[in-house]
């Protein structure tokens, strides 16, 4: 499965929603978030997600241009994206420099952007439940060892 | 409201005393009010409904009886002298409550102190050393709030509840860091003169508004950005999770400070001074601080992952989060309504910020979020 295609994250929110005790322990969450994954090709990938409580209620494929219409938005190059799955993938969860706290406190190719700073300090607000969500792309490949086409 | 009468009710106690029905016999209160729990459960936002919902701009009485009851007249004056809901408010304190005791943690419990190891000497001495800062400064962010508390208009409850669970998250902040420090061989390090002459100057701010301008817009803001970077740094995953999770505290406390501060100017213009006045100063204060050798050259450190490359990497990448942090403070300023671009002490120049990039992106209303209602 390829991250930059709605199913892989519709997958992660099944993930999320099929173990909301995973999810409590950090406790509930609200927030929009949009992960875009630019293509070499050109084009973006754009996923809206919203996470209520402890469920991930919504995973909408967007248009770039409504990316703006989140609490923040995630964006970087596709092989970043990548790497960062496959790091998820590798260990289990996210390490050393892979988690998106340090990619977007970076920002060398994943950036957290936004135009309200109150949105964008939800992604430190929920950080843990965001991590969490990546993080379950991990059972989210070993429940489909084609993953990486 | 209630329509029985109860007529035949006692006049007096078995012992004698005389009785009171007033509040049996319908009383003002809106009987019948059922709010409805969420999804998750019965929740402040919940129960905010008809006259028990926001507390009036300035409320007459001054004891502690609750905003919505029957209040007896000629009760005792508790000494309140924050009685304006500008001076504490902010739209999202009720809702940043609910998220505060949803999202409470333990340093004894979700910490994995197991999975401490053994660091190299000059790794754990930086972390040990921010660890001692960090078990100083952050104790403020209690003190601060519990001096101010007392003399909060009672009718402001959300705003005071808010600011016990930061007072509470600021208790395991200095817990585990505290606990950080003593668990692998370093232990508490150097503690100077430059954090003492920034707290002094949040803990004798002389408004309530003024002292949430230094404390939560300015001196956590950074602290905020220092949990950002920790997160980044930590040589474990000990203390990558004890970042991650205090970095999530302090955002909610630096939400409640922008928006009090945008509440308190949008329905006090006069005050926009006085919280300049205030970042003047703290501004110029929080410099030094951030300056100030012991944290520089351990953040530097940790971001070189030791001494050998401090200079050519640690340095560098400490100069791109000062500018990253003070990039932040000044947006969350535009977003709070009191732009800072042409009056802060901060080099603009030397750190490479850009004043008009923050200006255009800092002052936009929310969109599309969940803060958008």
């Amino acid at each position: 499965m390829r991250p930059d295609e709605a199913a892989f994250f519709d997958a992660l929110a099944r993930e999320m929603n099929a173990d909301p005790e995973r999810f409590r322990r950090y406790g509930d969450a609200d927030f929009v978030a949009v992960v875009t994954m630019r293509r070499e090709s050109g084009d973006a990938f754009c996923v809206r997600l919203v996470i209520e409580g402890v469920a991930c209620i919504d995973v909408t494929e967007i248009d770039a241009d409504e990316a703006a219409l989140a609490d923040f938005g995630i964006d970087g190059p596709l092989h970043a994206w990548q790497a960062m799955f496959d790091d998820i993938v590798a260990n289990g969860r996210a390490t050393g420099l892979q988690t998106l706290n340090s990619l977007a406190l970076l920002g060398n190719e994943i950036t957290l952007v936004g135009t309200d700073p109150m949105g964008l300090d939800k992604f430190s607000r929920f950080n843990q439940t965001l991590q969490e969500f990546f993080d379950g792309a991990a059972r989210v490949a070993a429940d489909a060892p084609n993953r990486g086409g | 409201m209630a329509t029985e009468t109860y007529e035949s009710l006692p006049e007096t106690s078995p012992m004698g005393a005389p009785l009171d029905w007033a509040w049996l016999r319908g009383a003002k209160s809106e009987w019948g009010v059922r709010p409805k729990p969420s999804p998750r459960g019965l929740t402040m936002l919940d129960i905010a409904v008809g006259s028990y919902a926001e507390p009036q701009d300035h409320p007459l009485h001054r004891s502690m009886a609750p905003r919505g009851a029957d209040i007896e007249s000629g009760g005792p004056d508790m000494g309140y002298i924050v009685n304006d809901k500008s001076s504490v408010w902010a739209d999202n304190v009720t809702e940043l409550y609910e998220e505060a005791v949803a999202r409470q943690w333990s340093a004894t419990r979700d910490v994995p102190w197991g999975e401490l190891r053994e660091l190299p000497d000059d790794v754990e001495h930086a972390m040990c050393q921010l660890c001692t800062l960090l078990t100083e400064v952050e104790m403020i962010a209690a003190d601060l709030p519990a001096k101010w508390m007392w003399r909060m208009n009672h009718d402001f409850i959300e705003a005071k509840m808010f600011l016990c669970t930061q007072i509470m998250d600021e208790a395991r902040h200095a817990e585990v860091f505290r606990k950080r420090a003593l668990s692998n061989g370093g232990g508490l390090l150097l503690s100077r003169s430059q954090p003492t002459s920034l707290l002094r100057t949040i803990i004798e701010a002389k408004t309530y508004t003024q002292a949430t301008a230094l404390m939560h817009l300015l001196g956590e803001g950074f602290v905020l950005d220092i949990f950002r970077m920790g997160e980044l740094i930590a040589p474990t995953d000990v203390e990558k999770r004890i970042f991650r999770l205090c970095m999530q505290d302090e955002a909610r406390h630096v939400a409640y400070g922008t928006m009090h501060i945008r509440y308190a100017i949008e329905h006090d213009p006069d005050v926009a001074e006085e919280i300049h006045e205030a970042l003047d100063h703290g501004e110029i204060v929080l410099t030094d601080f951030g300056g100030a050798p012991d944290v520089s050259t351990a953040l530097a450190v940790l971001l070189a992952g030791g001494v050998e490359h401090v200079e050519d990497k640690g340095f560098p990448l400490s100069m791109e989060l000062s500018k990253k942090q003070f990039s932040s403070y000044l947006a969350r300023c535009e977003r709070a309504g009191i732009s800072r671009l042409d009056r802060t002490k901060i080099p603009l120049d030397l750190l490479g910020i850009d004043p008009e990039t923050i200006r255009a992106a800092g002052g936009s209303a929310p969109k599309g979020g969940r803060d958008a209602a």
